[in-house]
């Protein structure tokens, strides 16, 4: 208890330099908690961006047609029947449903050609899937019998095409004979997913279906749920009720979550190398004060101190440092936080830029999270480095030769 | 039995491609309840052999044994805790941990013993502070004491626990000659009262007529020991 005493009233004595040293890691436990609710705010957006423009809760797809799917082949498509829909339609938590044919397509505005993807889709259902009404920047949806189509903003400025404009669809048929379709832009729309806004045309089914001899057979059946939180439960049933050949996907499963969680890791491991340099600034402390209090250590050892009781003096003090740093940081970076999760933070006004364009999922403002445990696993992780980095430099000082630690000018 | 013999002792200190000889085949014994002072000129391994006396070094030759003891053969935590029960140290530059109370720096000598009961230190810290003369200064911080001051209490702390032996290296060197008398009087008093053994190294000629016995070194070798009466010094 001596010793813990000696350290804290250290501290105290050293008040500037525990409040610098503490200052550095509450604002790297800060910085680490601003991070982690942004973070896992993209992260949720990059979710919800997926669901909400890519792939619903989750689609009915054939096995093999999964295993071709970015391909996009013309061959193991399903049909919608009655029997599959309704049992769709009677899932837990069913909300809309929207079949879906997807194509590789060149597209020409006259001059210039693009590869796209097109989704052929029943209007209707895609509105009630996709929430993308409020997405139209100019126009609006193209109806079922109309040869209209939908491309995302950036896609028609890059095409230099405008609401009004003709297109031409190229595209190889299911009989691999080349055909083309001639739409009408009927509307432009900005979504936070790069992929709707950058590559694709949304054409009705009907229109595109007599084009490519696919006789009303889709890609995928898409599904959207009450919730996310519902989907794995829901594809399992689902599952075991539809043919054998059919298989369902949640959103979970696609390989665009997995790229959004490993970012996520990438991220944090950046984050953990700033609490690193934390660590740092507590070595060049430890350093500092057993420079400055050689003598001490020196008349601690004459008067019958151990080495190891010199080093727990030394790894209080930082141990204290640490605790400090950690509670301020998580006071600080609670309201960081609080700030973050109820105002957000508006990058693309911010930055005047729209980040959509560089794969961010944000239009308009990002807003953090909450994650409780990051707050408490990032208070441990502060108080082990600065206890652990506190020990190599306090072993140094106690393992110095007495005589010339107690002679020390 | 003596309780300090030393036998033969060398020591040389590695300075690159120098090597400096401190002390040079030192034979020496010091019963208990002596009041001994080892003087000499600057270099001629007063320091060295207080410090080898103390378990802070180790000779490169000889032997040292304390109260029966080889400490040639103990380890560095057998060291520690020779020094922590039977030894205690004053230093010319007092050497207090400058974050703790008079009282808190004696205290952390007797605490380290665990030896008494809480009431027992608090005793004992507070009667050690009142021999040397530091009643109603138990709160004080170094910075708040003169030097004389902090002298007494690196003094108070050195006999707090009672040990077997005290070394006090150049103890009146920072002192005024009135401070240093008042110093030396507390250090006897406890020889004499308690029997603690004391070894001085000094320049200070006060310290030398308060001494009963004289350890010339000159060379890294006692050239003169001499026991004599304590002289007086009272003005």
């Amino acid at each position: 208890m001596f010793l813990i005493k000696l350290a804290v009233k250290n501290l105290i004595r050293h008040h500037v330099r525990t409040i610098i040293t503490a200052g550095i890691i509450a604002f790297a436990i800060f910085f680490y908690i601003l991070l982690d609710s942004l973070i896992l705010g993209m992260t949720d957006m990059s979710y919800k961006s997926i669901i909400d423009y890519q792939a619903g809760h989750m689609q009915i797809v054939n096995k093999e047609y999964w295993e071709d799917k970015d391909k996009l082949p013309l061959e193991h498509l399903i049909k919608p029947d009655s029997a599959l829909i309704e049992k769709i339609i009677s899932a837990e938590g069913f909300k809309a449903y929207s079949p879906e044919l997807d194509i590789k397509a060149m597209l020409n505005n006259g001059m210039d050609e693009l590869p796209v993807t097109v989704k052929a889709v029943r209007p209707d259902k895609f509105l009630d899937v996709y929430p993308i009404e409020d997405k139209f920047v100019e126009g609006s949806m193209c109806r079922a019998g109309e040869y209209k189509a939908v491309m995302g903003k950036e896609l028609a400025e890059l095409m230099k095409l405008e609401v009004g404009d003709y297109i031409i669809l190229l595209f190889r048929d299911k009989n691999e004979t080349y055909n083309t379709m001639d739409l009408e832009i009927s509307g432009l729309i900005h979504t936070p997913n790069p992929n709707l806004n950058n590559n694709t045309v949304i054409v009705p089914s009907d229109i595109a279906g007599a084009a490519l001899s696919t006789d009303n057979a889709v890609s995928r059946i898409i599904v959207r749920l009450d919730n996310k939180n519902l989907a794995a439960e829901t594809g399992k049933t689902l599952k075991s009720q539809t043919d054998n050949d059919l298989g369902v996907y949640i959103w979970s499963e696609l390989d665009a979550v997995s790229v959004a969680g490993a970012k996520n890791m990438g991220n944090s491991l950046v984050l953990i190398i700033i609490l690193l340099i934390a660590g740092i600034a507590i070595i060049n402390t430890v350093i500092l004060a057993a420079l400055e209090r050689m003598e001490e250590i020196g008349m601690m050892k004459a008067m019958g101190l151990e080495e190891r009781e010199i080093i727990f003096t030394f790894v209080m003090e930082s141990t204290g440092i640490g605790l400090l740093g950690g509670i301020i940081g998580i006071i600080l970076g609670f309201f960081g936080a609080l700030l973050l999760v109820n105002v957000g933070m508006d990058w693309s006004a911010m930055l005047n830029m729209d980040m959509t364009q560089y794969g961010i999922p944000v239009i308009g403002t990002l807003y953090g999270s909450w994650n409780p445990r990051t707050f408490i696993q990032v208070f441990l992780f502060g108080v082990i480095v600065s206890m652990l980095s506190s020990i190599l430099p306090a072993w140094w000082a106690a393992k110095k030769d007495p005589v010339k630690a107690i002679y020390h000018r | 039995m003596a309780l300090l013999e030393l036998s033969k002792i060398h020591k040389v200190y590695d300075q690159g491609k120098i090597e400096v000889h401190a002390l040079r085949g030192i034979d020496l014994e010091v019963e208990e309840g002596e009041f001994a002072t080892v003087f000499g000129p600057s270099g001629s391994g007063k320091t060295t052999l207080l410090n080898l006396i103390g378990c802070l070094d180790r000779p490169t030759e000889g032997s040292i044994t304390f109260n029966g003891k080889a400490l040639g053969e103990a380890s560095k935590r057998e060291l520690a805790m020779i020094r922590r029960f039977n030894m205690g140290f004053v230093f010319q530059s007092h050497n207090l941990i400058p974050v703790l109370t008079a009282y808190e720096n004696v205290e952390f000598a007797i605490r380290l013993t665990k030896k008494y009961s809480r009431k027992q230190q608090h005793e004992r810290v507070m009667k050690s502070l009142a021999e040397v003369g530091l009643d109603g200064l138990e709160q004080r911080r170094p910075n708040e004491l003169s030097g004389g001051q902090k002298q007494r209490v690196a003094i108070a702390r050195a006999l707090v626990k009672e040990p077997k032996l005290v070394l006090a290296d150049e103890p009146s060197a920072s002192l005024d000659s009135t401070t240093s008398k008042e110093v030396l009087e507390v250090m006897l008093k406890m020889n004499e009262t308690l029997g603690t053994t004391f070894v001085f190294s000094t320049h200070d000629p006060l310290v030398m007529d308060y001494a009963r016995r004289l350890l010339e070194i000159r060379d890294g070798k006692i050239s003169k020991d001499k026991k004599k009466e304590r002289n007086n010094v009272s003005d």
